[in-house]
């Protein structure tokens, strides 16, 4: 029954009851033409035989009839095969399509489903056809949008293309499907149907929004490359160095703006030409083919090829080459990316550093070789000074001794004369002697530990005759817990004995003089000060250029060399200390002080 | 019982000089101006103390020293150099000897006799 109902639908219109009918219609018209047959056989045969073979041509109607209504009956089957054949194709291609299709009566009861709409519906056929739409799988289905649909605008309509319904469907959850629907008008009778096709487009709408996304995503890559390349197009105008880009053929592409600058070239002469013939063939340089056409090809790359050329515009330059050759991403095209840089000027700083440089090592070696034959000089000068002044401190002592016999009071002082003189001689070619051996980093501390109170203690012992001898008051503050040091005896004892004189020797008579001594974390802190003459400001910067002496009545040329200070101060710092001198000026009195390791540094 | 020293120095004054000072303490001096005629004087008198000078015309006053030294007689003597050198070197020189010393000059004349009868005694 169901397929007879299916045949009907199928075969639109063209059903069984409607072909009887059909026929019944002809049966009636079938009398009419009897008659006329009658009508044509009486004129065509004789009367009397009209009507003596009216019984028999009935019967022969009658037959006919029969006949006709089995050829109607043979007909009628090879139609229903023929329908059967339609209803099959029909049927294939409903359910060879992908795409779910319901066929729906006018009641919107379900006539027809494909099999894939069981397959994506996931609901059985017997619980289908012949159900409401709206009814299908738990009501999954009763969606208000599908009834505005097929309720209001089909039969407006009568039909409907992509209309979009998401729904949360029961057996299959959130899904959107996109919905065609035709309303098909029967020929005979006033049956509708309704083709409802549903396409779920979930994935179709997951993998266009994921389209979208990609395409956005693309824009944004398309317009970051944008910016790449302008950003690459400025960075290539921006730097100094000439830059420019070639095709595998070696022809420009583009030109750095310094490029067009530093050649002076114009654009329009220079993009679209081969390399080698820009700027009036000036870049046809062999060195330049090798590279671009033997090097390039293999290693892709090279850096720092000089070459040096006669270039028509700019004049013989060395120009140092760098370039890459840059495969394009899309496309196969090779870029080969040129840069120039013109170490002309650079070469030629370069060649006279190298000269300067040699030119300053011979200096050197001959400073070296000057300052071995200065210390060389002064230490030969010293002994054969120091032979004579052996004979006069040594025979003046013997005659100031009288170690042969006794001297008039006349005599006696002008031998002292002489011995004071030989004595200031000898220290003057001592402490000269001294500061050239620091200054050419000879001078050698030998070091031990220095018990710093007594040390102190016996220097102030060794000046207190010339203290007494002045009636200068010497005032000592050597903290209790000064501790011994490491460093030269002899030299430390020479920088306090420099120190201590000076301030006796510039400090008028009945001044003050004194010297403190504390510890100053990993230091000892020793001063020297006086009340005396001081410095003046403006001689404060030549205490230490030696030989400077502060013309005072209280000093004579006799006394002090100038050479105490800047050879106490050097000896200091061999040591590792600091020394500063500070004066509040002229007559203000001096103070010198200066650290001294407790652990020696070693400083060479 | 006066010790004998001999000077080597080819400075006549610094001969005199050290002569005297040595003379003065009760010491019987010898002198020679150059190392040969030292070395000589040495071999023959074998003073009780030798004072040489560091650089002498006919030779390093370090070798006269070596060549004394070697010489059984002399070996034992005592051997003080006096110099106006400040040079490291010489200084080195002096040190390679033994039972030597070392006087800087100029000398000073009040300590000289002690300095050079430590060196004696020593």
């Amino acid at each position: 029954m169901k397929n007879k109902k299916r045949d009907k639908e199928l075969l639109k219109g063209r059903n069984f009851f409607e072909g009887i009918k059909f026929w019944h219609k002809q049966i009636a018209e079938l009398g009419d033409l009897k008659s006329k047959l009658k009508r044509n056989k009486a004129e065509s045969k004789k009367l009397p035989q009209k009507i003596q073979n009216q019984v028999e041509i009935r019967t022969v109607s009658e037959r006919m009839i029969i006949k006709q209504l089995h050829q109607e009956i043979e007909q009628r089957k090879k139609m229903e095969r023929v329908a059967q054949d339609v209803r099959n194709y029909a049927e294939s291609i409903i359910n060879t399509v992908r795409e779910p299709l319901i066929a729906l009566d006018q009641d919107l009861r379900v006539v027809y489903v494909s099999r894939s709409f069981y397959d994506v519906f996931k609901v059985k056929p017997e619980e289908t056809v012949g159900q409401l739409i709206y009814d299908l799988g738990n009501k999954q289905w009763d969606i208000p949008k599908l009834r505005e649909l097929l309720e209001t605008i089909l039969p407006k309509k009568t039909t409907f293309d992509n209309y979009e319904v998401e729904h949360d469907f029961s057996t299959i959850g959130r899904r959107i499907m996109l919905l065609n629907a035709r309303q098909i008008e029967r020929g005979m009778g006033k049956e509708r149907i309704i083709l409802l096709a549903i396409e779920d487009i979930t994935e179709r709408k997951g993998i266009e929004a994921g389209l979208e996304k990609t395409r956005k995503e693309l824009e944004v890559i398309k317009k970051s490359a944008d910016e790449v390349s302008e950003f690459s197009e400025s960075v290539i105008n921006t730097v100094r160095e000439p830059l420019i880009s070639l095709d595998k053929d070696l022809r420009v592409v583009t030109v750095s703006r310094s490029f067009y600058e530093f050649f002076k070239v114009k654009p329009e002469e220079t993009v679209g030409q081969l390399i080698y013939d820009l700027g009036n063939k000036q870049w046809d340089i062999p060195k330049l083919r090798e590279l671009l056409e033997t090097i390039l090809p293999q290693k892709t790359t090279f850096d720092n090829y000089e070459v040096e050329h006669d270039f028509a515009t700019i004049g013989r330059r060395i120009m140092l080459l760098n370039a890459r050759q840059i495969e394009r991403v899309l496309g196969k095209e090779r870029i080969i990316l040129l840069a120039i840089e013109d170490i002309t000027e650079r070469r030629k700083i370069e060649k006279g550093l190298e000269k300067a440089h040699e030119e300053l090592q011979g200096l050197a070696a001959e400073l070296k070789r000057a300052t071995r034959a200065k210390s060389e000089f002064l230490a030969n000068m010293s002994h054969e000074l120091r032979t004579p002044l052996n004979s006069i401190n040594g025979f003046s002592e013997i005659l100031y001794d009288e170690t042969f016999g006794s001297l008039n009071e006349k005599q006696k002082k002008y031998v002292e004369y002489v011995l004071t003189s030989g004595k200031h001689l000898l220290l003057l070619i001592n402490q000269i002697l001294d500061m050239s051996k620091v200054e050419a980093g000879k001078m050698k501390l030998t070091l031990s530990s220095l018990p710093m109170k007594s040390l102190l203690n016996d220097i102030s012992l060794l000046v207190a005759d010339m203290v007494s001898k002045k009636k200068l008051q010497m005032l000592l503050e050597i903290a209790e817990d000064l501790p011994n040091i490491e460093g030269d005896e002899l030299k430390v004892k020479e920088v306090l004995y420099n120190l201590l004189s000076n301030a006796i020797k510039f400090t008028p008579d009945g001044g003050k003089i004194g010297m403190r001594a504390k510890k100053a974390d990993a230091k000892i802190e020793i001063e020297v000060w006086d009340t005396g003459v001081g410095i003046a400001s403006e001689n404060m910067g030549k205490i230490f250029e030696g030989f400077f002496r502060v013309d005072t009545p209280y000093s004579r040329v006799t006394e002090g060399t100038g050479l105490g200070l800047p050879l106490s101060k050097k000896l200091v710092e061999l040591h590792g200390g600091k020394f500063f001198v500070e004066s509040e000026g002229l007559n203000k009195g001096i103070q010198v002080r200066f650290t001294l390791p407790i652990i020696s540094r070693k400083v060479v | 019982m006066g010790k004998r020293a001999l000077i080597v120095d080819d400075n006549g004054n610094n001969l005199m000089l050290e002569k005297d000072l040595l003379e003065v303490a009760g010491f019987e001096v010898l002198v020679a101006q150059d190392a040969s005629s030292g070395i000589a004087i040495a071999r023959k008198e074998k003073p009780d103390i030798v004072i040489m000078d560091v650089r002498l015309p006919d030779m390093r006053g370090s070798e006269a020293a070596k060549i004394l030294r070697q010489d059984k007689e002399t070996g034992n003597i005592p051997i003080v150099f006096v110099t106006a050198s400040v040079m490291e070197s010489e200084l080195k020189e002096a040190k390679t000897i033994a039972n030597s010393g070392f006087i800087g000059k100029p000398i000073n004349t009040r300590t000289f006799v002690t300095e050079i009868n430590q060196f004696i005694k020593g």
